[in-house]
């Protein structure tokens, strides 16, 4: 027998069962924590938006229909969280919020590569909020445009059009990056 | 052509930004995890149907106190629907008081004397 599903555990954590939501929580903690990082541009921000969004799901859980994935439902809480964190405080600049480099390459790839991709994360802290957030979700998340959709409370034609904007401006801003790839 | 090459290179540049998968994070998720395994965790919320919703808002009531109040409501109701009271007047032989004719005709006669209407 294979591990519960998402929806599974959920009913169970709506029926106050505690293990269940240690099973469910891990699963998704890394992920959102890494999402609520770059949106907010801070760790420790991070750390605070997923421990909050993880009591939330508890305390909401018997509230939870299985209509949505519940890591769209997540991701929707970790989403609102951060937009609010960032309207209380200043965005930090996302370089010191970076992710590491691959440490199975040698010194000049790698540093290249740092390089490349710290354009690319300035490139998109750069975005509007939105459009940012719709390049998070889809593609560090993987989240289809409907369950972006949903995480965003938006429709799938309004995703679709920002991630439209989105990469036309990223293809804007990563001109060199792009061309020197080639 | 190299519109089509410039959008591939930049989903590649995506999704190899999106691979990357940070151990600060998975350092940052264990903290978070092991925060909320030394806390007793808060009550759950059961949506907006009585008597949850008191609950939630912690109104939580005194269960046996309205039990109490429950019972006197549904015990007056009883004496007052069944009571002795109830008995008396629906007993055989009481006709409840009831006049037989209104005075209220006799308001809006003129007087005797002087024909003036009130």
């Amino acid at each position: 027998m294979g591990d519960p599903s998402d929806e599974e555990l959920m009913r169970r954590v709506a029926e106050g069962d505690e293990r269940a939501f240690a099973l469910l929580a891990p699963r998704y903690a890394a992920r959102a924590v890494g999402l609520a990082r770059r949106l907010t541009g801070s760790s420790d921000d991070a750390e605070e938006i997923v421990q909050e969004a993880l009591l939330r799901v508890w305390i909401n859980a018997p509230r939870w229909r299985a209509e949505a994935a519940f890591r769209t439902w997540f991701y929707r809480i970790v989403v609102n969280l951060s937009l609010n964190r960032r309207r209380r405080a200043p965005f930090a600049p996302l370089t010191e919020a970076g992710d590491p480099s691959d440490p199975s390459l040698d010194p000049a790839q790698r540093l290249e590569r740092d390089e490349t991709d710290r354009q690319v994360a300035a490139a998109i802290a750069s975005l509007p909020t939105r459009q940012r957030m719709v390049i998070m979700l889809t593609y560090d998340e993987g989240l289809s445009n409907a369950d972006a959709a949903a995480a965003l409370d938006s429709s799938v034609s309004g995703v679709e059009a920002l991630l439209v904007r989105a990469k036309r401006t990223l293809r804007e801003k990563l001109r060199s990056v792009l061309d020197g790839n080639a | 052509m190299k519109h089509m090459d410039e959008t591939d290179r930049l989903d590649a540049l995506l999704a190899r930004r999106a691979k990357a998968q940070s151990p600060a994070d998975q350092a940052s998720a264990a903290r978070v995890l092991a925060n909320l395994a030394n806390v007793p965790l808060p009550r759950q919320r059961h949506g907006w149907r009585w008597p949850n919703v008191l609950l939630d808002l912690d109104f939580a009531p005194a269960w046996p106190r309205v039990a109490a109040l429950a019972g006197a409501a549904v015990l007056g109701c009883a004496i007052g629907f069944f009571g002795p009271t109830a008995r008396l007047t629906e007993g055989p032989g009481w006709t409840a008081a009831q006049a037989a004719d209104s005075d209220f005709g006799a308001v809006s006669e003129p007087e005797l004397f002087t024909g003036a209407r009130p």
